[in-house]
């Protein structure tokens, strides 16, 4: 096979012993790669519903054909499992050296089953799978696992992804972290890998990927290069990548702030992308093969000391920022390297500690409940302590060890201010300002996500296009609904075609690199298999629709497809350009079923649906 | 290497020791040879020392200055002693040196901005396929190391020495360069594998691939594909003598 390796390994935790199996033609056509041959694989399955902590889960990491070649970004890997966090699907990816590094290996799929009797770490290389003891990382960051495997190795061209104390205590929101900081931290899979006592997944290839077409391949590499280069976006991406998301969102009204009940932030400019650049940042950083480096190395003082880190994304500077009332550059970077040195997901720890502050506010959550905390607005000192508490699940950090939903539940109160859909706290921009990714949270397959659609267009404002894309202009306007049912479910085609492809959704979705014509014309080049361009979108579409079925047999319905009341119901409050608007959700999901070709009432796909796309469903 | 000569050119001070103009002393291989009855001041000396085995080096390289370096002066401000250094004569070296007199000067070198690398690593992708048509960064001239403790990324290129340790190493005389490009070129059908360029290699950019060649950066005909690939221009081609 060409731009694929042909090979999916199977490793058996339990009898350390692996085996390998052919990958056909005909799933890497269905399911293109990385997230589609994941779900295609864990929807086979029959113990898909099995408690994602016991041995005989599966745990799923895949790679995309794009993976290894010059393509700009091709970068990424997808974890996948059943959420031990949310109860439904599991899945996240992250970009950095790790994805490539199993293709140059050899391989398209790694499959993981069984529980390791001890420790371990499981070393990938081109002649199969080691199992090597990990005894001695135990409770080691993810970073020091990460440096330490590399040094027992002897070899720094090892990428390794790791998993933090974190994982190993319990934490249900904990993830997947390699190449430094780069996380998969969404919906646990971190957890899936403690409970398998995978400490971390080491891999080191000699070989490489080759394409059918190498030089007509390269001329179109060349071209994207180009259209990178020359995207308006570009230059602002390169300087701040998402983190220019803060003051942009501050401006629209919509920045998450103190939990959701204020869409403005005043010390915005002390918190915002442009104040990191200004102050903390030392250079750029890209993911493997990217053309924008939209990462950054920082360093930054304060009276903790000095940390030189590198990233945070736009969810992890507002999350322990304006989410969590607190106008401190350093101390969000601060908790953000701490998050990712523990192995913890920035999006849902600000949440459950946001919700605390939120309870604590309204008097719902005292002190002596919270181990004697000030969850007062911004109170840092509280806040670090409850990173470590979590992390540790001690105290009242066990009480939100396992997401907010559940911490509601065990406390009996705050189930209305919980910020999640389907047990998944949601990111840090306000759903009533963005209408589009309302609904995309809403019926988003892993729960509450905005990069299971990511429908940018909403931002566009171009009426013509909205007209001809989607059939009505309000689709290009962010506090409209009209045609947002038909933008989200083409956005999340492309953003399942983009997790396939195992590329970044910030040049294929944000800057609309490519389609899926000019993806399957690049794939044809890459694989010499026959993509075509509506092949591709049926691939995508029938990914969604098999991530629905898994739901629905999970117990999901479009009784599930909905917003946290706040957003339903409470106008946005202020004097900013979203105040008033709540996302009236109803309309926008009638017409994102309907263009599914889902039961309205049900919100389940149709039999006919199910039959377009042959997805089978015997049960 | 040279053999040198070490003379007195002029007294702008006052030296007590004293050293006269005229006055000199000879570096004969490793041997310093000072002329019957002849002294040497040791703290002149001492400021010298360094630079003398630079000296000696035999080297073509435009950008190095110290061929065009023959000057040094005591470091005691009120003595003002100027030395001045040639060289008297090349000797034979031990090992093949018919590698050597091949070796044709190089045009360009590739020169990296670690604090621009992104790490990203299109650069390795982009050598090994121009150089096998297979995206390999095992099979890459050109490696990014990076440090995830430190957040430091370093590439490690060829520096395309106007002397090279490896050509001069070579045994067989498999390594050449260009004459039309000045990039080394491996003459795959005479290299035994031996490594031991790879070993001379003072950057340890070489490294053997697991065929048993040595991966050597022959600048890609002129223009690296390395250069053109990378997307914030911390691997740049500066012509020789242009730093």
């Amino acid at each position: 096979m060409y731009a694929y390796c042909g090979k999916i390994l199977v490793a058996d935790l339990e009898k350390k012993a692996f085996h390998t199996e052919p990958l056909e033609d005909n799933t890497a056509l269905r399911f293109i790669g990385g997230r589609g041959m994941n779900v295609a694989r864990l929807f086979a399955d029959e113990r898909r519903h099995i408690d994602p902590l016991s041995p005989e889960s599966r745990f799923y990491i895949g790679v995309g054909p794009l993976n290894g070649t010059s393509f700009p970004g091709a970068a990424r890997v997808n974890f996948t499992a059943r959420s031990p966090q949310t109860g439904i699907l599991g899945d996240s990816n992250t970009g950095g050296d790790f994805g490539p590094e199993l293709k140059f290996a050899g391989y398209d799929q790694v499959i993981l089953h069984g529980r390791s009797e001890k420790p371990c770490y499981l070393l990938l290389t081109d002649d199969g799978a080691e199992f090597r003891d990990a005894s001695h990382l135990k409770g080691l960051d993810t970073i020091r696992t990460q440096a330490a495997i590399k040094k027992e190795l002897g070899d720094t061209r090892v990428q390794v992804a790791a998993i933090g104390p974190a994982s190993e205590n319990g934490v249900l929101f904990s993830g997947i972290f390699c190449t430094g900081v780069r996380a998969a931290a969404r919906t646990g899979m971190g957890r899936v890998l403690a409970s398998k006592n995978v400490k971390a997944i080491a891999v080191r290839g000699r070989g490489g990927v080759k394409v059918a077409r190498p030089q007509t391949f390269e001329a179109k590499i060349e071209h994207f290069i180009q259209a990178i280069k020359d995207h308006d976006e570009f230059p602002v991406r390169r300087r701040l990548g998402t983190t220019k998301l803060v003051s942009a969102l501050n401006g629209l009204g919509c920045l998450s702030t103190r939990h959701f009940q204020q869409g403005t932030f005043e010390h915005t400019d002390s918190v915002s992308g442009e104040a990191l650049e200004a102050q903390a940042k030392i250079k750029s950083r890209g993911c493997f093969s990217c053309t924008i480096p939209c990462s950054r190395v920082y360093k930054i003082s304060g009276d903790f000391g000095t940390v030189t880190g590198e990233g945070p994304e736009f969810e992890g500077l507002a999350g322990f920022s304006s989410r969590i009332g607190c106008g401190s550059l350093s101390f969000s970077l601060r908790s953000c390297d701490l998050c990712n040195r523990l192995g913890l997901d920035v999006i849902s720890t600000s949440e459950v500690i946001s919700f605390s502050q939120e309870l604590f506010q309204r008097g719902m959550l005292t002190s002596s409940e919270a181990d004697g905390l000030d969850l007062s607005w911004g109170n840092e000192k509280s806040v670090m302590e409850l990173i470590g508490k979590i992390s540790r699940r001690e105290g009242f950090g066990d009480i939100l060890a396992d997401g907010v939903r559940s911490a509601a539940q065990k406390l009996g109160r705050g189930q209305e201010l919980a910020m999640h859909v389907k047990g998944l706290e949601i990111f840090q921009a306000d759903p009533r300002g963005i209408k589009a990714y309302a609904l995309g949270l809403a019926v988003a397959s892993r729960g509450g996500d905005h990069l299971r659609s990511e429908p940018w267009f909403e931002f566009s404002g171009n009426a013509k296009e909205g007209l001809r894309r989607y059939g009505n202009p309000d689709s290009a306007f962010r506090l409209k609904t009209g045609g947002k049912g038909r933008v989200v479910k083409d956005f999340e085609e492309r953003c399942a075609l983009t997790d396939c492809l195992n590329a970044c959704k910030n040049t294929i979705v944000n800057m609309e690199i490519l389609d899926f014509e000019s993806s399957a014309d690049l794939l044809r080049d890459a694989t010499g298999l026959e993509f075509d361009g509506e092949g591709l979108r049926t691939a995508a579409e029938r990914i969604v629709n098999m991530e629905r079925v898994y739901l629905q047999e999970l117990g999901i319905s479009r009784a599930d497809d909905t917003l946290p009341e706040r957003f339903r119901k409470e106008p946005m409050p202020g004097d900013n350009p979203t105040s008033g608007s709540v996302v009236e959700l109803d309309t926008m999901l009638d017409e994102y079923y309907d263009a599914r070709g889902w039961d309205k009432t049900t919100g389940l796909p149709t039999l006919k649906t199910l039959e377009r796309l042959g997805i089978q469903t015997a049960r | 290497m040279y053999d040198l000569r070490v003379t007195v050119e002029s007294v702008a001070g006052f030296c007590d020791l004293p050293m006269k103009p005229g006055d000199y002393f000879e570096v004969r291989g490793s041997a310093l040879v000072l002329p019957e009855g002849g002294h040497i001041c040791i703290w002149a000396l001492q400021s010298l020392m360094p630079f003398l085995p630079a000296k000696q080096r035999v080297t073509n390289d435009p950008n190095d200055w110290i061929p065009r370096t023959t000057r040094l002066v005591c470091p005691d401000p009120k003595g003002g002693v100027v030395y001045r250094v040639e060289r008297i004569g090349e000797r034979a070296e031990k090992g093949p040196s018919h590698a050597v007199a091949e070796e044709a000067t190089p045009r360009v070198r590739l020169v990296t901005d670690p604090s621009k690398c992104t790490k990203c690593r299109a650069c390795e992708l982009a050598c090994s396929a121009a150089h096998g048509g297979t995206y390999s960064p095992d099979l890459s001239r050109i490696r990014i190391h990076s440090d995830e403790e430190t957040c430091t990324d370093t590439p490690t290129v060829c520096h395309q020495c106007g002397t090279a340790p490896c050509v001069r190493a070579c045994p067989v005389g498999a390594l050449t360069r260009s004459p039309e490009t000045g990039g080394l070129v491996l003459d795959r059908e005479t290299c035994i594998s031996c490594g031991a360029c790879a070993k001379a290699c003072p950057f340890g950019a070489i490294r053997m691939e697991s065929s048993g060649m040595p991966l050597v950066c022959d600048l890609c005909g002129g223009s690296p594909a390395c250069v053109k690939r990378c997307p914030t221009g911390a691997v740049m081609a500066v012509p020789m003598g242009n730093l």
